[in-house]
């Protein structure tokens, strides 16, 4: 063994991993070379102590645990009330967890659908009129069910299927005003922190609607979690909601809410009035 | 992890049990805010409900428990982008050993230069630093989460522990100034 394979090695060395063969050439360029002996023994010395370091870290709070543990109760008890083996359960089921395998069925599926389009493609002139039509009235379609599949999954019980209607929330088109109704529900109303998160997150797409931007300032003071009303001040920042400087400056000074939302009022505000 | 991922979401606490001081003193170490590595941890056992579908158990659960905490660590990085963090000043707990009081408040000493040390090395250096000693993960399961080979991981522990060395004494050099 050489000086840059004793480098090569030194991390393993250290942390005991070596075969005993590669050990006994480490130890035996130790000792016929004093340059990596030395630098073995001084990074050797730091790996010692590195390992004590922890135990003068402090520790998370007893919170912490309670948290989890109301977190997964809560998780648990909306997985008991979701209704169990439906149609969409037994569907899901029968799609494959590898990548490999989902790109596989994937392409077979887009194979069979050209196949099943080129068999039954009707002549070539009597494409020609209604294909515009036709497309736009799909469109609807697909619109229409993207909106119902959100709208009904944010009334689920379960708090998992409720975030997954507000991830549907993104495929609809930003003017459609039931899901911006429904995704602002969820702001002000649902039960799950998370849940809120994920609304406020999702309603960065309908920003451009004033409806929006006065909903997002009105329900600031109405919310009881810290998390929420910090990322919806994030949001009036993204959205250059300058309107909402005077709530912010009230929010900024408001010694009833958490210290923590009062810093991010005050910031958002220097940011909206620069 | 596969009895969760199957439905036994009670058993997620047993994991929790075993991985939330390891978890968390991962994040102190990079953040070294103790409330938002508080929020962290949770945020790594949501995240592990959410896609527990997505578990191989053939893969080692370690890595994949901190390839989400990474994630979960830059999404909060890139929310706070701008905003002053503040750094706590940590109490320093005895550290376990028991020696007599010289050779205590020497060691003390020498481990609070040390953290110094650590704190300045860039993101990357102290995290394979704190992963591997800390967390005591094989350099392949490292390789696992970093997403390279175990290779370029042992040439970077060497680099890191290069890095720490002339931190270090940087440091002692300042104090004894």
């Amino acid at each position: 063994m050489n000086c840059d394979e004793t480098k090569h090695n030194l991390p393993e060395y250290l942390s005991e991993s070596l075969n005993e063969a590669q050990e006994l050439a480490f130890a035996a360029h130790l000792a016929s070379c004093e340059a990596c002996r030395a630098e073995t023994e001084r990074l050797g010395s730091l790996w010692r102590s590195l390992a004590l370091l922890p135990g003068t870290m402090p520790e998370p709070r007893t919170n912490v645990r309670d948290r989890f543990y109301e977190s997964l109760a809560a998780y648990r008890h909306g997985m008991e009330s979701a209704p169990k083996h439906g149609f969409k359960e037994k569907l899901a089921a029968l799609w494959p967890r590898q990548p490999a395998w989902q790109m596989a069925v994937g392409f077979a599926m887009l194979v069979m659908g050209v196949g099943v389009g080129y068999e039954i493609r009707p002549a070539k002139q009597e494409v020609q009129q209604p294909v515009s039509s036709d497309v736009a009235q799909l469109r609807g379609e697909v619109s229409n069910m993207r909106q119902m599949v959100a709208l009904s999954l944010m009334q689920q019980q379960s708090a998992g299927e409720r975030l997954r209607g507000v991830s549907w929330a993104y495929r609809v088109e930003s003017s459609d005003t039931e899901v911006l109704s429904a995704l602002l529900y969820t702001v002000n109303n649902d039960a799950s922190v998370n849940v809120r998160e994920a609304a406020v997150e999702a309603l960065h797409a309908f920003g451009a609607s004033p409806v929006t931007r006065t909903a997002i300032v009105q329900s600031i003071p109405k919310q009881t979690s810290p998390l929420v009303q910090i990322a919806l001040i994030d949001l009036l920042v993204d959205l250059k909601v300058t309107d909402a400087a005077p709530e912010l400056k009230k929010l900024s000074v408001d010694e009833t809410v958490d210290a923590s939302v009062r810093e991010r009022a005050k910031a958002a505000l220097g940011k909206l009035l620069q | 992890m596969a009895e969760v991922g199957a439905g036994e979401v009670q058993k997620l606490a047993v994991l929790f049990e075993r991985h939330h001081l390891g978890l968390f003193r991962y994040f102190v170490s990079m953040n070294r805010n103790r409330e938002l590595s508080e929020d962290l941890v949770q945020d790594v056992f949501f995240r592990m409900l959410r896609y527990r579908a997505s578990y191989d158990a053939h893969q080692s659960f370690t890595a994949w428990m901190y390839q989400i905490a990474r994630n979960a660590s830059v999404d909060s990085a890139q929310k706070r982008k701008g905003e002053v963090m503040f750094i706590d000043e940590f109490t320093d707990r005895q550290a376990d050993p028991a020696p007599g009081p010289e050779e205590t408040a020497a060691l003390t000493q020498d481990l609070r230069l040390l953290r110094l040390a650590l704190d300045r090395l860039p993101a990357d250096k102290r995290e394979i630093l704190v992963l591997s000693r800390f967390q005591g993960m094989k350099y392949d399961e490292l390789a696992g989460v970093l997403g390279c080979e175990v290779g370029t991981v042992k040439v970077r522990v060497y680099r890191a522990m290069r890095a720490l060395e002339q931190a270090y004494l940087t440091i002692s050099g300042e104090k004894t100034a």
